[in-house]
């Protein structure tokens, strides 16, 4: 009679177990979720991004110079500038120097690294990374075409 | 006797009912408290982004003013882009502009190519500073956004669009 009471009182205590457990998991994937939202599309890096698109590189064409987004298409395209310009280097050389201008990285500043891609279609036609990865970072991404082709500009700066 | 004995023992039942309630209880409040900590750092991280976004927006929605945006000056359809001559020209009339903007201070500095010094139109457009409005009252901190400032420009072969890569500073008057 004392052992089936016993047995009873464990039963019971194990519902109540799984009953917190279960609402636990409940709180935790709810929290999860919150964090999933704050994958953040960030204004600034969006316009930066529209912004470095449109710079004016020193690649000629016949008509004028070429903008940063036309100098993708040109290197993807194995096209050359009329100065005799690599477009690829000169897209490699244009970028660095303005990340470099535009975002401080390094260990006193909020801005610990950043990674500026291109892709085509799916694959991945440039990639220009700078400092750390880190969990806090923010984003934003520009899409355009040429012929066939669909690009995307990616950019993500990490902060600390 | 048997009774006595009977009633002990379901005393002892409630009381230790009462412990596992309290307990499980506890559990819960202690629970609430980390889950509501957590959604309330998330709000304030949300507001102060929120907040730093909507300034942002205040100087893109200048940036995009007939004032200073491009229009259809250099191609069609740029977003964010300032045109440099509007902005020379706005710059030499501070005194008719000043209230126009309710705002202390308009600022567009040239990121790159890195250039120095006020833009007047001795060094323009080599220059890299163009004060569009300036009180000078105590202003608070100033909010920016990345532009395009675009501009004609000529070699000996074309008239071409040169545009480079600035920043729009705009503060407010520090009213602390």
């Amino acid at each position: 009679m004392t052992s089936k009471k016993g047995q009873e009182e464990m039963v019971g205590f194990a519902i109540i177990m799984v009953i917190i457990a279960v609402i636990i998991i409940i709180l935790l994937s709810f929290m999860l979720n919150f964090s999933e939202d704050e994958t953040i599309e960030n204004y600034e890096i969006e316009n930066f991004l529209q912004a470095v698109l449109q710079y004016t590189t020193n690649c000629e064409s016949r008509a004028d110079y070429l903008s940063l987004q036309e100098l993708i298409t040109y290197c993807r395209e194995g096209k050359d500038c009329l100065n005799e310009e690599d477009p690829c280097k000169m897209l490699n050389e244009t970028l660095i120097e303005i990340m470099g201008a535009s975002w401080n990285v390094n260990e006193n500043s909020a801005v610990r690294g950043y990674l500026f891609k291109v892709t085509v279609g799916d694959g991945e036609m440039f990639v220009l990374r700078m400092g750390n990865v880190t969990t806090n970072y923010k984003g934003a991404f520009q899409d355009f075409a040429k012929g066939a082709n669909d690009y995307e500009a990616r950019m993500d700066v990490y902060y600390d | 006797m048997v009774k006595k004995l009977l009633n002990k023992k379901g005393q002892l039942k409630i009381q230790q009912m009462i412990f596992v309630l309290i307990a499980v209880t506890l559990l819960f409040v202690f629970v609430g408290i980390f889950f509501l900590s957590i959604k309330l750092n998330t709000l304030k991280k949300t507001a102060s982004n929120l907040e730093e976004e909507e300034a942002k927006l205040l100087v893109s929605k200048l940036a995009n003013s007939p004032e200073f945006s491009c229009g259809y000056s250099f191609g069609s359809g740029r977003t964010s882009c300032v045109d440099f001559d509007k902005v020379m020209a706005l710059k030499s009339m501070k005194e008719d502009y000043s209230g126009f903007w309710g705002i202390a201070k308009i600022e567009i500095r040239k990121i790159f190519p890195d250039e120095t010094g006020e833009c007047d139109s001795s060094n323009y457009p080599n220059c890299g500073l163009v004060t569009i409005l300036d009180k000078e009252i105590n202003t608070g901190p100033a909010t920016s956004n990345y532009v395009i400032l675009c501009r004609k420009d000529s070699n000996d072969r074309v008239i071409y669009d040169k545009c480079e890569l600035a920043v729009l500073l705009v503060s407010s008057e520090d009213k602390e």
